[in-house]
């Protein structure tokens, strides 16, 4: 069971501290030390040149051989990974302690950091109303400061436009990337969600984080009220009370087909509640990638 | 349609709230800005059509619920023309209230106690300038009061009127009713009846009520008769009305059977009535009767009582709409147990020889009130006779003389005492000693035949007369007779003339004339002599089929259990006529504890007082002021009076005239009970339905 709830995220400012976090969590979640060496593999030996790094020395061939070589790591840098993160006006919306769009960025700037750290190349794309924003994906531990000063000063404002979204990064990712969509699917558009997985046609590797608020799932709202749009200017005024069942039944709807695409698509579908531990949604993921790698 | 509280009409403004609330509902609804409004929209536009309806249900059930209640509270109620009782004008009215019993019949308010409320209602409708008087009809009619314009006193006569335990007699009432009439100068004359209308109540062969005007001509009243029983078909009840106490040998002593009789007074039959039989108040024994529609059913219950003594018995059947008849008390004496004393002045080894062997047997008896104890003559005088209640001398010696007066004294004190001849007695010295004693001094021993003779059957001699007077003899009547005629007497004791004793009283005599049996009182205590043996040596009377009975209520009537007193036959409504002059009662003290004098009945010792006003146990009380326990006695309700079935109303109409008789409906509960009452259903179901819909 995690400790790292909703309420105690909120309560650090900004996405780095929100990040490392959950980043910790993660790591203590799969028993390893967070100093624990870096993620690379042996690769082959080479004869020693000056210049040559003399930490690398292998003193064992040196014992056999009598000869000076080094040894070679492999670094795991071709896993090139994009978040795109939906920065739409829907986003916004909190009924607890973290709005959608918070539990996007800090989920965004957790697997970030966690692929930094392994070497992999991490980036983001902030997208609303069809405006990409895009940090191309590097494995420099610098470039990690780039991503989370991204996030920080995101805001989550404009209309979802998951068609465009969908276009825009199918140019962007010239190579086999991993795509970790951070988003609520708000879009009524028939074929929106079937143009974002067709990224899983082209060879990229697609997890969709499925974002939703308490609230929305359970419509807990009892007086008459008037609901107002968060992305343009559409309002209406019901009695939460008389269409409560009928809005369940299409929710779950939404929820359920939304699932069924993703699988239908081969695309990891995590749907994630804003009052979930991220840690634990990270964990779970992860665990079911690749054996707590990804 | 009129309203009994109209004022509250005004409440039914409160149906336009709903509207209003529609329409100047300035509530500002709260504003949630809501990521998912794209799903509310979809709902919305989905339920949009069926919220519409059920908005409009709830409007239109709220709007049912507000103008339901104050139209209910209004409490209306439809007039009818008919109820109207001043159809014919300003009218001498005499208002007859039945007070009989059937008018206590109560399904939660009693007829009487409704009617009461329609009498009083009647009276208040009437005009100012119309005279009237009231009338309580029970079975014994009081003549109603002349026609006045005081209705206070005449309301406060309802308010004190009590229903009885009785049938009423209508036509008797209606008769007087319309006579009191007679002298009013007013030309309308005008009977309200308030009733049950029982058909034993009111006799529809007699003649309709007739007033006489001032001219002498005849006037027929307007009868205006209002139905306490509302228009029911049947008033359902079912009823004990008899009850027969016996008896009952057969299952031991003190042994009884009571048997029931139940009337069942209505259209269905009644199964399983449950009879609880109580003894002093207490529950001893329960039963089931059933009993078909309109039927008669009877049920036997005995009991077996552990003491004897005077016991109020009563059958209390399952309690219906009229509980008043559904019990019925009877009181009766039960023997008590007591020694009998049998001197054997013969004893002998072969027990049919024995002097006291038929007389054990007898007195062994199911049936005996008396436990025998035996013993020798010799035995017996050392006896303490105060332990007993009764001695049988059977063929004894003459005793000392200090026996003598102890036994002298034993029957002054109140004991009993039976002498029986034979040939141990010797009639000279047995006069010596016990001459006081004896109803008649004995004479000499006369022998009709040998008791060996072949001429025995025909030369004995025969019980010719027997005493119908003597509480002992009564069961020897017709041809339980037989059972003494029949015995042949071959030697008996003479007895002297009765100018020389007095109050002997001769039982039974022989065909010569000689007393075969003679009985007297002494002191307290009684003495019976019989003429011959009681073995059957001197007759054959231990084997004939008199001899066990005979016996036994010999030893009943020595002991005092064998009263002499008859059956109390006491019906409520009538008086009470009691055979205890002699004993100088003073009064009766009735269930409910009011007590009533006692009057002289004509020229005989009988005493009587009532009518008796309720049913259940009377005590007598004598001069002394002490209850005279032997004398209690039960009353009952007359069978008839629990009949409730009930007159149609055409049948009224065609007897009265339907010129004359006109229908009012009740007025007060009854009447608005079906509107008011079904508005406010009507309202309930509504604000059911509404919470229906809002959880929905």
């Amino acid at each position: 069971m995690s400790v790292l709830d909703a309420h105690l995220l909120a309560r650090l400012s900004g996405v780095k501290l929100r990040a490392r976090a959950v980043v910790e969590g993660v790591l203590s979640g799969q028993h390893k030390s967070p100093n624990q060496g870096q993620s690379v593999e042996f690769a082959e030996h080479k004869e020693y040149a000056p210049g040559d790094e003399v930490r690398h020395l292998d003193w064992k061939a040196f014992g056999k051989f009598d000869k000076y070589y080094i040894k070679r790591f492999e670094h795991e840098t071709n896993l090139r990974a994009v978040m795109v993160v939906d920065s739409s006006g829907s986003m916004a919306y909190t009924s607890t302690a973290l709005t959608k769009f918070d539990v996007a960025r800090v989920l965004a700037a957790a697997l970030s950091q966690l692929l930094i750290r392994q070497q992999d190349a991490a980036g983001i794309a902030l997208v609303s109303a069809g405006h990409v924003r895009e940090i191309p994906p590097r494995s420099a531990a610098t470039h990690l400061a780039a991503i989370f000063d991204a996030l920080e000063n995101a805001k989550a404002d404009g209309s979802t436009d998951l068609t465009t979204m969908a276009d825009q990064l199918a140019e962007k990712l010239p190579r086999r990337s991993l795509v970790c969509i951070f988003s609520d699917f708000f879009d009524d558009r028939a074929d929106a969600l079937k143009r974002l997985l067709s990224l899983r046609a082209r060879k990229h590797d697609v997890a969709v984080f499925h974002i939703v608020d308490p609230a929305e799932l359970t419509f807990p709202f009892e007086d008459p009220t008037l609901f107002t749009s968060m992305e343009d200017v559409g309002k209406i005024e019901v009695n939460p009370r008389e269409i409560r069942e009928s809005y369940l039944e299409e929710f779950n709807k939404f929820l359920e087909q939304t699932r069924l695409a993703c699988t239908a698509a081969d695309v990891d579908y995590v749907r994630v509640r804003t009052d979930d531990p991220l840690d634990d949604v990270l964990l779970r993921f992860l665990a079911r990638r690749n054996g707590g790698r990804l | 349609m009129t309203f009994a509280n109209p004022l509250m009409l005004l409440g039914m403004l409160a149906a336009a709230i709903p509207l209003l609330v529609h329409l100047f509902d300035r509530r500002r609804p709260k504003v949630i800005p809501f990521g998912a409004i794209s799903f509310v929209m979809k709902s919305e536009k989905r339920t949009a059509s069926r919220l519409r309806l059920k908005r409009l249900l709830l409007y239109l059930l709220r709007t049912l619920i507000l103008l339901a209640i104050p139209f209910a509270l209004a409490r209306p109620q439809f007039t009818q023309e008919a109820t109207a009782s001043t159809s014919r004008g300003a009218a001498a009215t005499v208002v007859v209230l039945d007070a009989s019993l059937v008018m206590r019949w109560s399904d939660g308010t009693s007829l009487f106690e409704s009617g009461k409320n329609q009498a009083k209602t009647a009276l208040k409708e009437l005009l100012s300038e119309e005279p009237a008087t009231v009338m309580i009809c029970a079975k014994n009619l009081v003549p109603p009061a002349p026609l006045a314009f005081d209705r206070p006193r005449m309301l406060a006569l309802l308010d004190e009127a009590q229903p009885t335990f009785e049938s009423a007699d209508l036509n008797r009432c209606l008769e007087a009713a319309a006579h009191v009439m007679d002298d009013s100068p007013m030309a309308n004359r005008r009977i309200i009846l308030v009733s049950a209308l029982t058909q034993n109540a009111l006799h529809l062969e007699a003649t309709p009520p007739v007033s006489q005007g001032l001219k002498g001509d005849k006037i027929k009243p307007e009868l205006v008769i209002r139905d306490v029983a509302d228009g029911r078909k049947t008033l359902p009840n079912h009823a004990i009305v008899d009850v027969k106490a016996e008896v009952a040998v057969s299952q031991g002593p003190r042994a009884w059977q009571f048997t029931f009789t139940v009337r069942n007074f209505s259209d269905d039959a009644a199964k399983d009535l449950e009879l609880q039989l109580k003894v002093n108040g207490e529950v001893v024994t329960k039963g089931f009767v059933d009993v078909q529609a309109n039927g008669t059913a009877q049920k036997t219950v005995t009991h077996r009582f552990k003491t004897g003594g005077v016991m109020s018995v009563e059958g209390v059947l399952q309690h219906d709409a009229l509980p008043e008849d559904d019990s019925r008390m009877v009181v009766v004496t039960v023997a008590k147990e007591l020694r009998a004393l049998v001197v054997n002045g013969a004893p002998n080894a072969q027990k049919y020889r024995d002097e006291a062997f038929f007389t054990e047997a007898a007195l062994s008896a199911a049936g005996s009130p008396v436990r025998p104890v035996m013993r020798d003559s010799e035995a017996a005088w050392r006896e303490d006779f105060s332990k007993f209640d009764a001695v049988f001398l059977l063929n004894v010696e003459a005793p000392t003389t200090e026996v003598a007066a102890k036994l002298t004294a034993f029957v002054e004190a109140g004991g009993g005492l039976f002498i029986s001849v034979g040939d141990r007695l010797d009639p000279e010295k047995f006069n010596q000693q016990l001459g006081a004693l004896l109803p008649r001094k004995m004479r000499v021993i006369k022998t009709a035949v040998e008791p060996n003779s072949p001429e025995v059957h025909t030369r004995s001699a025969r019980l010719t007369t027997l005493s119908s007077t003597h509480s002992v003899m009564a069961p020897f009547t017709g041809k339980a007779a037989e059972g003494l005629t029949s015995i042949h007497f071959q030697r008996y004791v003479l007895f002297e003339s009765d100018a020389a004793q007095g109050a002997a009283e001769v039982l039974g005599s022989l065909d010569d004339g000689a007393p075969a049996f003679i009985a007297s009182r002494k002191g307290k205590g009684r003495v019976l002599v019989f003429a011959s043996s009681v073995d059957r040596d001197w007759s054959d009377f231990p084997i004939r089929t008199g001899f066990l009975p005979f016996m036994q209520r010999v030893g009943a009537w020595l002991t005092g259990t064998l009263e002499e007193r008859e059956d109390v036959k006491a019906i409520v409504g009538q008086p009470v006529t009691l055979a205890g002059g002699a004993q100088s009662l003073s009064r009766i003290r009735s269930p409910s504890g009011t007590e009533s004098p006692f009057a002289a009945a004509g020229y005989g010792p009988e005493i009587s007082a009532g009518p008796l006003p309720e049913p259940g146990k009377y005590t007598v009380i004598d001069s002394a002021g002490k209850e005279v326990e032997s004398l209690a006695f039960a009353a009952a309700i007359d069978g008839n009076a629990s009949d409730t079935s009930r007159h149609a109303m055409e049948a009224l109409t065609a007897w009265a005239g339907e010129d004359v008789v006109k229908m009012a409906g009740p007025s007060g509960t009854h009447a608005e009970t079906p509107i008011w009452t079904w508005l406010l259903i009507t309202a309930a179901f509504a604000f059911f339905l509404e919470g229906v819909l809002l959880r929905r």
